[in-house]
């Protein structure tokens, strides 16, 4: 206090605050009050890293080749070296273009991040050189003076030296709902404790204070949790992984088989450099250059699917994250619950009512007709100082915007439903005095006029809680008669309380008193503070037990969760009996298992006597997870299916997410305050909450769930497992024609027949017909109920696994690549190049300077009309794969149903595949046929059906497999041929 | 986001890769058991050959559909190509560039060149009958020996002064050599609407004098008699007529580019693309 004097000038109360010059030079010293973002990677190295990802570094590497080839060439004075350049110059257009395709969604994604971080400037009232003023927030430094109220964001962490009424929300940093007060006392040595501290970036919610800036920026409590958040690692989401993966076999297989074949050619006497060309026609037709760009496309529609149902995806690869999750932890408050108190039991004529707790409700149906019940609403209503804030009559009541706390407002909102009106009915009986509640007394009263104007009574009612009313009480109303309060009554009402208060519900007791019209006339002065009035031997009315009730939509999802094989496991600050009892309602704690606790009740012996592994579920305290060791939270975490922890801080939910993830489980965690953000940082994918989340927690997360809904999250879970479905089926899609592009370069190489396609033409089938159907698989439904299956095992469920490759490569790829050598073969043939005459006649076909070969009917061709009939077979062997490609699609729509049952037309996306495919083909083929650069010729009509048969062929084949893996599950053929 | 950290040593990459091989828990080579890889590859035994089976029978019945005289179609030969012997090439194409008085220069023309009407002597062209008519040789049946149809005889001595019987070294010391146009077959085809078809060369740029020239046959034609050919089985022994080009007055020590066209109704010589079609364009250097 000592070294601040100066800055209050010579009157305390007077603070005159730093002057603009010295905070200037704080400002210099510190830098702005405001969080450093997370260090983000400058756009240029995120473009270039998209340039050299996945098959990239492959393509450059054809390309180069091409160009080395080229320079080669250029240099003999080969008359064709130009068609090298032109197609390097093709390959690298390729990368460029796929590239700044997956730099532009990338960006796209982020940005529906960065609006959301956007935030208004926050303003913050200063004392300056002995003066008030608005400055930004951010030009705060300690030292600072300022001034907040209710309402106010805290705008650094403050030391206050004045107080008046102030109560701050700390749940953005501690999950602690309740409303803290503040005062200038200093009371604790830790400073999250002490009462004379406001954090930044929480709220004052009533009140007024002034204070002093002790930390600013990333030295606030606010910005050492962040800057934890950002120390924990960002690894690769488990699509990343299984991309690579997959990346990497495709890769494997192009590189092995270039550098074989390439050992083939130049120890079959062909040229280095004819070689090199071969090898870089061996890369092209092995890299599925438009997959990645599919792929990407994919995971954004499901984003954007997912954003109509109110999962907004800020990572695109998050989206798969979240089908694959095996463990979810769970906030309570907020997530599973409506994060209201809503009235949920009632006790009255010694009986027990349940109160309808929906989102939505518009009456309750419990026995209205007692007159216990008329005492007791009047009660209710009276004794309550909440409000509605005006004009707000059209609005449903449950939404309306009540001035009072949490319990008061669940207490008017329950009167408004049953009786209508409760402003009203507080008009008509005018309050004459009050005692508001408060944590000595434990109770809150006032008196009123009765609305019976025959009634000259004054009624003095009374809530509180129970046992402190009951204290207070010498009767009971059953049945609206007054009746001593006996022994027995007592015990019944202790009884209600306890079994109230174990399902976790905050219980409140209700009493009235009719003031005699002697003793207490009309004209009598109620003073509270003599209390000039009885405050005991009242009638105890009834009891209400309050709880944050679950949303509706919860105990459904988590049942659905765990059908799917997910775990949902409870994380939260609350309390554990409130914590266990909101689980047993929505199902993430069953009806019928027990805790170790239950069990030990139930057979009366010690807790540790009972065999641990009969227990289902579990309650976690913070306290007892405090003392325990890895080894321990893992035991718990094996052996118990259903497990709630309670009381858990923030470093605990790292603690218990880090323990899930040693299961090799995939965790995603839900969150929303700042205290979260290192866990869902942690996860593999982090929830926050859109509505109640803060800044920080949305920050950390990868998905932001809009409605707070956990019901939200299964959704979301569904649409990930069914992209991962439909990426294995559009994989599988683009591999399989990669074989029947393979084929003809081998075959070229080891039989010398004319090239059956060229490498731009391969170009054309991977960026061009093939583009639109693998996007559509993404549109597929569903197989059957995925939600019934286990997620899968991050490990060992790949999305390319050995079967798909396998079945793709060798055996729908080589059905097509045959389809597609009968069609060349066809061409070739009926144009007078008989199939016998081909073989070996690579080099005299190539030699341009033969301009009399003989066909196998004695005809002589130019080089130019070989090379013409050569563009021919091309695009024969194009629409061929294209027309298979058809089959392909189709065939692809199931893995495992048939495609009857599956339906031909439900999904109308694969037929604008289709239709886009064909169209493409006859466009390239009739419409560019001219165009002698691009290699495509105007081909016969007959020449699209030759590989007809085989199309079919490729169906057939794929139902007979479906049919026999249907029949005979776990067969040798259901593991050899299910992808 | 997740801590899914897959880094390994070098170490446990090999070892993990040795159990890959070889898995001597489960007795699983290279991922499966010996069983198991005995059933997969008998099934892709199988599936091969009935894969091998359909496309064998898929060309079969290809083969079988198609006419063993004629091609269904000629869509890529409307126009017949046209080439020169010698043919020897350059840099730049067709060259003919030599030293008369330097036989090393041009013997491999003339070799070249005899080895090419070889084909052409009485001997060779026995089989062929003679023809005078001055029609296309339209036959309907097949009336030769072995169900073929008759061809007609071209002899190298049509090419009188050109064919190099009397001058067996084509007048390239002398420096005016003969050169041999070639027309390429095609089944069927018509040249010339019932004229002749016949051959002219012309000197690209005519910064020189214009090219004094002798043809052989007269007239430098391609007779009718030749036409239609009907196909390597029907006509086993058919050899193309030739034109034979004397170029008489060659500037020494000039590149002269010659472009020797075949004219005639249905051939065409203004592809962009096909240097060949109907044409054919050499360069000629003679030194002394």
């Amino acid at each position: 206090m000592e070294s601040l004097s100066p800055m209050f000038g010579p009157d305390l109360n007077f603070p005159r605050g730093l002057t603009s010059a010295r905070a200037a030079e704080i400002l210099a010293r510190d830098g702005p009050n405001a969080l450093t973002p997370p260090k983000s990677t400058p756009e240029i190295i995120k473009f270039l890293k998209q340039m050299v990802g996945g098959f990239s570094i492959l393509l450059w590497v054809g390309a180069l080749l091409c160009w080395i080839a080229f320079g080669i060439q250029v240099a003999q004075g080969v008359a064709s070296a130009f068609d090298n350049l032109y197609l390097g110059v093709v390959l690298a257009l390729v990368v460029i273009l796929t590239g700044i395709f997956a730099y532009y969604q990338e960006a796209k994604s982020t940005n529906i991040m960065a609006s959301f971080s956007k935030m208004i400037p926050q303003q913050a009232l200063v004392i300056r050189d002995g003066e008030k003023r608005e400055v930004s927030a951010e030009q705060l430094v300690v030292g600072d003076m300022v001034e907040i109220k209710g309402g106010d964001r805290i705008p650094a962490d403050i030391r206050l030296i004045f107080a008046q009424g102030c109560k701050v929300d700390n749940s953005s940093l501690t999950g602690e709902s309740e409303p803290q007060s503040r005062s200038c006392d200093f009371t604790h040595e830790n400073p999250l404790e002490t009462k004379n501290i406001a954090f930044y970036s929480t709220t004052c919610l009533e009140g007024t204070a002034t204070g002093m800036v002790i930390n600013t920026g990333d030295q606030t409590i606010i910005g050492r949790i962040a800057s934890l958040a950002s120390g924990v690692g960002n690894e690769k989401t488990p699509i990343a992984i299984e991309i690579e993966h997959f990346v990497h076999i495709v890769a494997g297989v192009a590189v092995s088989i270039g550098v074989l074949f390439f050992i083939i050619a130049v120890s079959m006497k062909y040229k280095v450099l004819d070689s090199i060309i071969f090898l870089i026609g061996i890369i092209v037709a092995n890299v599925p250059e438009g997959l990645l760009a599919t792929v990407t496309v994919s995971l954004s529609l499901t984003a954007k699917r997912m954003a109509k149902k109110n999962c907004l995806v800020k990572n695109l690869e998050a989206v798969e994250t979240l089908g694959s999750t095996s463990i979810i932890c769970s906030d309570k408050t907020g997530t599973l619950t409506q994060n209201r108190m809503t009235v949920a039991h009632l006790w009255f004529d010694d009986q027990i009512y349940s109160a309808d707790t929906s989102e939505e409700q518009t009456t309750q149906s419990f026995d209205q007709s007692s007159q216990s019940w008329a005492a007791l609403s009047k009660v209710v209503t009276l004794c309550n100082r909440a409000e509605f804030k005006p004009g707000q009559e059209n609005v449903p009541i449950m939404k309306r915007v009540v001035v009072g706390d949490a319990s008061e407002t669940a207490l008017l909102k329950f009167a408004e439903v049953i009786l209508g009106d409760v402003m009203g009915i507080r008009k008509r009986n005018r309050k004459l005095a009050e005692i508001p509640f408060n944590s000595t007394n434990k109770f809150q009263l006032s008196i009123h006029e009765t609305e019976d104007p025959n009634d000259k009574r004054f009624l003095m009612v009374m809530k509180g809680a129970p046992e402190r009313i009951l204290e207070r009480c010498s009767t009971i109303m059953i049945n609206g008669e007054e009746q001593p309060l006996d022994r027995e009554r007592a015990e019944a009402f202790q009884t209600a309380y306890m079994e109230l208060g174990g399902l976790g519900e905050r219980v409140l007791g209700f009493c009235h008193l009719y003031l005699p019209e002697d003793e207490f006339p009309d004209t009598y002065p109620f003073d509270t503070d003599s209390m000039n009035f009885p405050t005991s031997n009242l009638c105890f009315v009834g009891l209400l037990s309050m709880i944050d009730p679950p949303r509706s939509t919860v105990p459904d999802a988590v049942s659905k969760c765990r059908s799917a094989g997910i775990k949902v496991i409870m994380v939260t600050g609350d309390h554990p009996i409130t914590a266990k009892a909101i689980a047993k309602s929505v199902g993430i704690i069953s009806a019928n298992s027990e805790t170790v606790e239950d069990i030990a009740k139930r057979l009366n012996v010690p807790v540790e006597q009972v065999n641990k592994e009969d227990a289902r579920a579990a309650v976690i305290n913070g306290m007892e997870l405090k003392d325990m060791t890895t080894e321990q939270l893992d035991e718990i975490l094996i052996n118990h299916s259903e497990i709630v922890f309670a009381r858990t801080s923030p470093q605990q939910k790292l603690i218990i997410v880090e323990g899930c993830q040693r299961q090799d489980a995939v965790v995603a965690v839900t969150g929303d305050g700042v205290n979260d953000s290192p866990a869902l940082k942690k996860a593999d994918i982090g929830i926050a909450m859109g509505i109640a989340g803060s800044d920080a927690a949305k920050n950390a997360a990868d998905m932001i769930l809009l409605d707070d809904n956990f019901a939200s999250i299964v959704t979301g879970v569904e649409e990930g497992r069914l992209i991962f479905d439909n990426l294995k089926k559009t994989i599988a899609y683009t591999l399989t024609k990669n074989i029947a592009e393979l084929c003809p370069f081998l075959i070229y190489i080891i039989a010398s027949v004319p090239l059956p396609i060229g490498t731009i033409t391969i170009l054309f089938i991977d960026l061009g017909t093939d583009i639109i159907p693998s996007v559509a698989l993404a549109y597929e439904k569903a197989e059957s109920d995925i939600m019934n299956r286990r997620p899968r095992h991050k490990k060992k469920d790949r999305l390319v696994n050995e079967q798909l490759a396998v079945y793709s490569y060798l055996q729908i790829g080589i059905i097509q690549s045959i389809g597609a050598f009968l069609a060349y073969f066809t061409v070739y043939a009926e144009q007078g190049w008989l199939p016998n005459t081909l073989l070996g006649l690579r080099v005299n076909w190539e030699d341009d300077y033969y301009n009399d070969i003989e066909d196998s009917y004695g005809q002589e061709w130019t080089r130019y009309q070989r090379t013409y009939l050569q563009w021919t077979g091309y695009t024969a062997f194009f629409v061929s794969i294209t027309i298979q490609q058809v089959a392909d699609l189709i065939i692809r729509k199931t893995r495992r149903n048939s495609i009857f049952q599956q339906g031909l037309l439900r999904n109308k996306v694969i037929w604008v595949g289709i239709v886009s495919q064909i169209a493409i083909a006859l466009i390239l083929s009739y419409g560019l046929g001219s165009v002698t650069a691009l290699n495509f010729t105007p081909l016969r009509v007959q020449y699209w059906f030759v590989a007809m048969p085989y199309a079919i062929l490729i169906w057939v084949y794929d139902e007979i497999r479906k049919l026999f893996i249907r029949q005979y599950p776990g067969s040798w053929w259901d593991k050899n041929m299910y992808y | 986001m997740a801590a899914l950290n897959e880094k390994k040593t070098c170490s446990q990459r090999m070892e993990n890769f040795k159990r890959f091989v070889w898995n001597p828990d489960t007795g699983q080579l290279m991922g499966r058991t010996l069983i198991n890889w005995v059933w997969i590859s008998l099934y892709y035994v199988a599936f091969y050959i009935v894969m091998t089976g359909l496309f064998s029978l898929a060309i079969y019945s290809l083969m079988r559909t198609l006419n063993p005289y004629t091609p269904d179609y000629q869509d890529r030969l409307k126009s017949p190509g046209v080439t020169l012997r010698p043919d020897v090439y350059g840099e730049g194409g067709l060259e003919i560039y030599y030293n008369a008085s330097d036989k090393n220069s041009w013997e491999k023309y003339v070799t070249t060149l005899h080895k090419f009407l070889s084909a052409y002597n009485t001997t060779a062209q026995h089989a062929n009958i003679n023809c005078t008519s001055e029609k296309y040789f339209f036959q309907k049946s097949f009336l030769g020996p072995n169900k073929t149809k008759y061809s007609c005889k071209f002899t190298s001595d049509m090419l009188e002064n050109c064919s190099g019987l009397a001058n067996s070294t084509f007048g390239f010391p002398e420096g005016q050599p003969c050169l041999i146009i070639k027309m390429n077959r095609i089944i069927n085809f018509l040249p010339g609407n019932g004229t002749a078809p016949r051959v002219s060369c012309t000197a690209q740029h005519d910064d020189f004098s214009p090219l004094e020239l002798q043809y052989y046959p007269v007239n430098g034609t391609f007779n009718l008699h030749y036409f239609p050919y009907y196909g390597k089985k029907a006509q086993p022994t058919y050899s193309n007529p030739l034109v034979a080009v004397k170029f008489l007055n060659i500037t020494r020590n000039a590149e002269v580019t010659v472009v020797c066209r075949v004219i005639g109704t249905g051939i065409t010589s203004d592809n962009p693309h096909d240097p060949y079609e109907g044409k054919v364009e050499f360069k000629m250097r003679i030194q002394d």
